[in-house]
């Protein structure tokens, strides 16, 4: 008896022992993004309308390839999508056998980690936000798109789109997917007019006249980033090192001159102005407390929901900077598809991705899913949305939210809190030409 | 001082007394304990001393399979009959050799420079891309070397053994004894070596689980696995990590950082620990008092509070907390309906630090309570009773009987609490999330603890394993050093005979 008992007590301690490693396992392969790297995106539009079917290619380019099996990965809203898809492409391709094309759900954000962390496993093609780009290049686990294909998808989408992802030699590393991966105004149009939301200040007062919120989540770099953007200090790529963030030429008296303007609307609307996390931009528009905020595409549906008829949208509005009106300046990614170079049918994988990205399957996101298209011909049909306009236009003053150093989103974010802080004094010009040399020095990790 | 002197001071002296001693006697107790390091390591060296000279002495003295034994496992347990034995361990060399050859050969070559081989690739007319090699990967060249080490230990070990147990039976056969059957041996297994039947199992999974993976997080601090340029190719920096973290001069943002989450991580803790440990006494002592009606009512009271999953009170209080939560709803009430919009979280750093201590009380003071009425219960009631017939006071029945008690009962509950709570991830994590932000620091805000930021830097965007595997290795070393202080100088340890 108590032998086996000594044996069930040695049982517990293995349990035990294997508890402890299911713990310390799990945390070394999950990852979380912060906010840099917003991945779903639900917003919701109309569109359609039948061009050339570019997505198909010769099926003689598949070679030896037979019986072949490949794992897609595609964020959980676009799952159900993404089969209908994969089974047409089976469908056109009635020569070539396919032993399964698997599609599973995997977050676009954490996507680059989990192939960089164990690329014989993971997906043969997947879908990622371009800031995650760099990360897959240096652990050299991407194929690139294959030389034959590589005219075409040049040709086929919008122009940042694919610069964004051309390397030096001009090859691509992965193929477009869309062009919406960024945030802009969405406001109550009872309370915040056209004409309004053309300044802040604008956006501000009628905000507060209604006794009403605005939000903008100045905690989070993805968003607070359009503080020292604004002031020209823009990001571009990385030093010749590799990994230390580069800024192009700016003015530091000019930066800290629009860090303090908006430190002041922060304080002179104290309580309208509020740096939430930007979910609660159609909670608060659902129960009459919010009246604008900074948004993302992926949200839109869930905005025009809460607003129904009194939804706006506009690009990001300007601030006045010692009397002048100066562009918001944000920030703006875009998401591709990618083959991960471990596959074992290189062809079809590549194949794969054309198609996924091709003409058709983009419309069939636009139109499902309200994914804004990379597809020049695809975006031309959907030119009247009032969504992917104000994203479209807000675009053009962005920045591409490729080779970031990781420091860059807490640091930004450090920024945003610190101005926002009810403590922070705006009129202090020297305070805050530290914050912003101590945030650069953060983002370049120097010292 | 006498110990009848010593008894008659007042509670002050007493303090004063002892605080005293405490630092007179610091630099002896330090000093004890380098010793005490520096007398385990010499027995250490002396020990693998010993095991050299058994080596060259049964060389020397060792019959020619005996020295055989020496190259190739179990010969000579085959040569004085003892079979399986022999078999069992030739066969172990066999294995070995092999795993070598086809597996860890190679990631033990390459582990001095972790690896230097990058992707070769060839492309057909179309453009079609051919991986012919994918290079080398640092973490997998890393992971599989530590795995082939401890193998080689283990065959070491059983190497050693294989000699040993040759030159054994070699004396047996000198004096005439016959080599033990299978049969024997097998039952040997389940009497007096059951011990090793019941833990062999048990040993291997931690060794597995828990060792290896342990040795690797270990050596990932000494390279620089970080997310910038090495995610994939890393290589060793040696004590560059711990240079940041400690170095003020030259890496003065990042030991800046350290030490100053370090030294909040402390305050933490402490407060932490000792405003759960004083707030659960007066409740227990409250409830557990003569005379309360409704002992097991408000007793449950208390402990459905544990009923809702930490996390799920930790995140509704972060939502309570904002500038237009709950509370500053409640507020402005009473501030002329006007919200004061107080940002008790990401505030002031006085402020937010203060919330999280007494927001802490919320989902620990529960616990003290429960474990306190259990040994409130438990105190002999003879003991109050002849303190009563003593004339002693209800309080001076607290002092010289409850707390001693409690004390005594609770000091290693008490540390294993305090380094719970600098390891208290769910707290700060959920409520704070290490704000309010601090431009100072390297991605950490004023109430993050190191394990927070050791969260922040290998779970954010920035994948610094190297530096988080440091904080880690530093964690455990503040950890275990005041755990053993602390745990050696309690009355627990040092008398434990006292109550029983």
């Amino acid at each position: 008896m108590k032998k086996i008992l000594a044996i069930l007590l040695a049982g517990m301690m293995t349990a035990t022992a294997l508890a402890g490693c299911g713990e310390s396992g799990g945390s070394g392969t999950e990852s979380k993004a912060d906010g840099g790297s917003q991945a779903d995106n639900t917003s919701k539009s109309d569109g359609g309308g039948a061009t050339i079917d570019p997505s198909f290619p010769d099926e003689s380019l598949f070679g030896d390839e037979t019986n072949i099996t490949l794992k897609v990965w595609a964020p959980d809203k676009a799952v159900n999508l993404t089969k209908e898809q994969v089974k047409a492409f089976q469908d056109h391709y009635s020569n070539t056998t396919f032993a399964s094309i698997e599609v599973v759900a995997q977050g676009e954000s954490d996507a680059a980690t989990m192939i960089v962390n164990d690329p014989e496993k993971a997906a043969d093609v997947f879908g990622f936000p371009s800031d995650q780009l760099e990360k897959l290049v240096d652990a050299d686990v991407l194929s690139p798109v294959t030389k034959g294909f590589v005219d075409t998808v040049k040709a086929n989408n919008a122009e940042k789109t694919v610069t964004a992802v051309e390397a030096e030699d001009g090859s691509l590393y992965a193929y477009p997917e869309t062009n919406d991966n960024g945030y802009y105004l969405v406001f109550d149009n009872t309370v915040v007019t056209a004409d309004d939301a053309k300044t802040l200040e604008g956006v501000l007062e009628a905000c507060k006249k209604a006794g009403k919120q605005f939000i903008l989540d100045s905690g989070n770099g993805f968003y607070s980033c359009v503080f020292a953007f604004t002031g020209g200090a823009v990001i571009d790529g990385f030093e010749a090192d590799g990994e230390t963030q580069k800024f192009v030429e700016y003015d530091e008296t000019e930066v800290v001159k629009t860090l303090m303007a908006f430190a002041k609307l922060m304080k002179d609307y104290k309580g309208t102005y509020t740096s939430q996390d930007p979910a609660n931009i159609s909670t608060g528009f659902k129960n009459g407390t919010v009246a604008a905020g900074v948004d993302g595409s992926w949200n839109s549906t869930a905005d025009k929901e809460a607003l129904g008829d009194k939804f706006g949208a506009a690009k990001l509005p300007t601030i006045n900077v010692g009397g002048t009106d100066k562009q918001i300046i944000s920030m703006f990614g875009y998401k591709y598809i990618g083959v991960n170079s471990h596959t074992k049918y290189q062809r079809a994988a590549q194949i794969l991705a054309y198609y996924l990205t091709g003409l058709q399957c983009q419309q069939d996101r636009a139109e499902k899913l309200g994914w804004g298209p990379s597809n020049k011909a695809a975006q031309e049909a959907l030119a009247d949305d009032p969504i992917l306009t104000a994203i479209s236009e807000q675009a053009e003053n962005a920045v591409p939210q490729v080779k970031i150093a990781g420091t860059f989103w807490s640091s930004m974010g450090t920024l945003g809190s610190e101005l926002y802080k009810d403590a922070w004094n705006p009129d202090d010009e020297a305070a805050t030409k530290t914050l912003f040399e101590k945030t650069i020095a953060n983002i370049r990790d120097e010292g | 001082m006498t110990y009848v002197e010593y008894k008659m001071l007042n509670p002050m002296q007493k303090f004063a007394y002892n605080f005293k001693k405490f630092f007179k006697n610091a630099p002896g107790a330090i000093g004890r304990f380098f010793k005490a390091v520096g007398l385990a390591i010499v027995h250490f060296f002396v020990g693998i001393g010993k095991g050299f000279k058994d080596f060259g002495v049964t060389f020397v003295k060792g019959d020619w399979a005996t020295k055989l034994s020496y190259v190739i496992f179990g010969v000579g347990d085959i040569h004085k009959g003892k079979y399986y034995k022999g078999i069992l361990y030739f066969l172990v060399e066999v294995l070995y050799v092999l795993f070598m050859v086809f597996f860890g050969g190679e990631y033990i070559y390459k582990l001095p420079t972790l690896g230097t081989a990058t992707k070769v690739v060839e492309y057909d007319e179309f453009g079609f891309e051919k991986v012919l090699d994918h290079g080398d990967n640092s973490m997998i060249i890393l992971l599989y070397a530590t795995l082939t080490i401890v193998v080689t230990i283990v065959v070491f070990a059983v190497y050693i053994s294989n000699i040993k147990d040759a030159y054994r039976h070699q004396i047996m056969r000198q004096n005439g004894e016959k080599p033990t059957s299978l049969k024997v041996d097998a039952k040997e297994f389940l009497d007096g070596k059951y011990h090793i039947t019941l833990l062999s199992f048990p040993i291997l999974m931690i060794g597995i689980f828990n060792i290896l993976p342990l040795i690797f997080m270990i050596l990932i601090a000494f390279t620089n696995y970080n997310g910038k340029e090495h995610l994939v190719m890393f290589d060793w920096v040696g004590m560059q990590n711990f240079g940041n973290l400690l170095n003020v001069v030259d890496s003065a943002r990042k030991a800046n950082t350290f030490f100053g989450i370090a030294g909040w991580t402390l305050i933490w803790a402490i407060a932490a620990t000792f405003s759960n440990y004083i707030l659960g006494i007066i409740v227990a002592l409250m409830i557990n008092k003569k005379g309360i009606k409704l002992k097991s009512l408000f007793r449950t009271m208390f402990v459905i509070t544990i009923a809702v999953p930490q996390f799920v009170s930790l995140l509704l209080m972060s939502q309570m907390l904002t500038q237009d939560g709950a509370f500053n709803i409640l507020l402005s009430h009473f501030n002329g309906g006007v919200n004061p919009r107080i940002d008790f979280l990401a505030g002031t750093p006085l402020m937010a630090r203060m919330t999280v201590i007494i927001v802490n009380c919320w989902v620990g003071v529960p616990y003290t309570i429960l474990s306190m009425s259990g040994i409130l219960m438990n105190i002999p009631e003879d003991l109050y009773e002849s303190a009563r017939i003593d004339g002693a006071s209800p309080f001076k029945t607290f002092t010289k009987i409850t707390l001693p008690y409690m004390i005594f009962v609770t000091t290693p509950q008490l540390i294993t609490q305090f380094v719970g709570n600098i390891n208290n991830f769910n707290v700060i994590f959920l409520l704070t999330g290490g704000k309010p932000s601090n431009p100072d620091y390297h991605s950490a805000g004023y109430t993050d603890i190191l394990v927070t930021w050791l969260y922040n830097l290998s779970m954010g965007e920035q994948k610094d394993y190297g530096l988080a595997s440091a904080i880690g290795i530093l964690v455990f070393i503040i950890c275990a050093t005041l755990s053993l202080i602390v745990y050696n100088n309690s009355k627990s340890m040092k008398d434990e005979e006292a109550f029983s």
